[in-house]
């Protein structure tokens, strides 16, 4: 009871710096609202996805890809956290309390995940505001849901050893432009198929190209998705939470509990 | 039960070793400091103590919990107040105390803080975000998070360093009262001054050894430690005069007036009484160092 009392009490925190930071809420909701509505309304037209061409089209097809991008955008902030808890010696405070181990860094992925669900809800909304209309049924749905918290759990956990290594606030968030770049050379904002042939190959087959398929697929039932697809994009974000939630665990214990 | 026993505690970080076979017991309810120069291993010591490092080789053991199996246990008598305050720029006073003050499970939340603002004078500014702060309110702040839950051993790391000379005496003061409400105090310090001036015991560490540890007189003995006090320039005579009629002897020199350990606690407080501005209390540079020097060359006598 009082471990549930201490997480409730640091994620709350930790989701409150970020709800009445303005440079948070700059750069993962309103950013990613203004490149929607950029994308959609200057370039939509001029982008030649599938079906029937112009803005609307173009933003029932990169959504999906939008609601990803507004998570990639909110694990900058994730590291950040992290980081300015460790150099402003906060994360030492927590260390000399009595509370459990894993709490102190399982508040800040608690609080990141649902904070990176929230902003994507919010660009969501605006996306539905703007037209867009999800095709879905109940299961499918929740299973969005799932794949937002499989992809939102996997980035943060991909956060923390750059979080907890990097020096500086500044330099802590610098790993996101790597997801950002990944996001941007794959599916989720035009098709591959009119990409350069070796970026084209690139896009294919890295692991956000099928991540972003599959949850088009699952907003909108219209859009055929390979079962192959739908398993490599589990397979790729399991993968990764396993991978980087091992190797966040070593940073952790090396630098914390064995020190 | 001892509070705190230390047995052969060493430390090495990487290839440099930084404690060196460390030990010492602290009785339950007593001031205890560890006095030493900067960088003589005293942080690594209470890191150690307060379980956020793990010595290399030796035991330590915590009103008889030893911190590797029973961390928690311990963590929940204690607190720590480290060397660099740890604070959350971005939210209030009372938000920071509030928010240790739930993790650490304590019952009456508001009545606990107010009562603590009040005893560290922080009443004033408890409702605006810490990043405006002052370097004193935020020791301050960071003093009375430390104090929240009511820990009965409390560590506290060169709590004085870089504080202002009215703002030291109040804080020797609170520390005072910590003993006397039954607490044992843990306190790390530069000053020859302060450790003289609260503890009931002394260890001095020098390059991670103890190299000497008793009663503050038994450590004093054969001590020659000169402070500088300097006044504002409009104050010389009144503060010439009052230490005149105080009797304490003084040296004036082209930095301020040179006073011995001994003398410059009364010094200070006398001056601070007739309203002199004092602008520098320090402790002379080198005077740890021959500290250190009379302290070895006794060993070695002792040795011989
Ligand atoms: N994490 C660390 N890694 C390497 N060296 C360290 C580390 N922490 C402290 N030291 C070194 O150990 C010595 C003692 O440091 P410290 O315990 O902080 O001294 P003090 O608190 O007495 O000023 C210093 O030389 C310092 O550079
Ligand atoms: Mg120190």
């Amino acid at each position: 009871m009082q471990t549930f009392n201490q997480l409730r009490t640091l994620t709350g925190r930790i989701i409150r710096q970020n709800l009445t930071n303005a440079d948070t809420i700059i750069t993962v909701i309103a950013m990613p609202v203004f490149m929607l509505l950029f994308f959609v309304y200057v370039m939509g037209g001029n982008i030649a996805t599938t079906g029937a061409g112009g803005a609307q089209a173009y933003l029932r097809y990169a959504l999906p890809g939008f609601l990803l991008l507004t998570m990639a955008m909110g694990s900058a902030y994730t590291s950040m956290r992290i980081n300015l808890d460790r150099t402003s010696g906060f994360l030492d405070r927590l260390h000399s309390l009595p509370i459990a181990r894993w709490v102190i860094l399982g508040s800040h992925v608690l609080a990141s995940v649902t904070f990176m669900l929230m902003a994507e809800a919010l660009v969501f909304l605006v996306g539905v505001l703007i037209g867009y209309r999800a095709d879905v049924t109940l299961s499918s749905a929740l299973l969005f849901v799932g794949l937002s918290v499989l992809f939102g759990l996997g980035i943060t956990l991909l956060a923390i050893p750059f979080s907890l290594k990097a020096d500086n606030y500044a330099s802590a968030g610098g790993f996101s432009y790597v997801l950002l770049m990944l996001l941007f050379v794959s599916s989720a904002l035009m098709p591959t198929t009119g990409m350069a042939k070796p970026v084209q190959m690139f896009a294919d087959h890295q692991p956000m190209t099928p991540i972003v398929n599959t949850a088009r697929g699952l907003l909108n039932q219209a859009v055929a998705v390979s079962q192959h697809t739908e398993w490599l994009a589990v397979g790729w974000l399991v993968g990764a939470i396993v991978v980087c939630g091992f190797l966040s665990y070593r940073v952790y214990v090396r630098m914390f509990l064995t020190r | 039960m001892k509070a705190i026993v230390v047995k052969g505690v060493t430390k090495d970080f990487g290839a440099l070793p930084v404690l060196k076979g460390v030990n010492l017991e602290v009785e339950q309810g007593e001031i205890f400091t560890l006095l030493g120069a900067n960088g003589a291993g005293k942080s690594t010591l209470i890191n150690i103590l307060t379980t956020l490092s793990q010595p290399t080789a030796g035991t330590v053991a915590i009103m008889g919990l030893d911190p590797r199996t029973a961390g928690n246990q311990v963590r929940r008598l204690m607190s720590l107040n480290a060397q660099a305050t740890t604070l959350d720029g971005e939210f209030t006073g009372a938000e920071n105390l509030s928010l240790i003050a739930r993790l650490r499970g304590v019952k009456d939340v508001p009545a606990e803080i107010n009562g603590l603002a009040q005893r560290l004078d922080l009443t004033s500014f408890l409702n605006r975000k810490v990043k405006t702060y002052s370097g004193g309110m935020r020791r301050r702040l960071d003093l009375a998070m430390s104090l929240l839950g009511n820990p009965q051993l409390i560590f506290l790391d060169e709590p004085t360093t870089g504080v202002d000379p009215q703002n030291r005496l109040a804080l020797w003061q609170m520390i005072r009262e910590l003993r006397d409400a039954g607490k044992t105090v843990f306190l790390t310090t530069q000053y020859l001054d302060e450790a003289d001036a609260l503890s009931d015991h002394i260890a001095f560490i020098h390059d991670g050894v103890i190299v000497k540890s008793g009663t503050p007189a038994a450590i004093k003995q054969r001590v020659t430690a000169t402070y500088t006090l300097q006044v504002a320039p409009a104050d010389e005579a009144v503060a010439t005069a009052t230490l005149g009629a105080a009797g304490i002897a003084f040296a004036p020199t082209e930095h301020g007036l040179s006073l011995t350990a001994k003398q410059a606690e009364p010094a200070l407080t006398a001056l601070l009484d007739a309203g002199v501005t004092v602008t520098h209390y320090d402790q002379d540079e080198t005077d740890l160092e021959s500290v250190f020097l009379n302290v070895t060359k006794e060993a070695a006598h002792a040795n011989l």
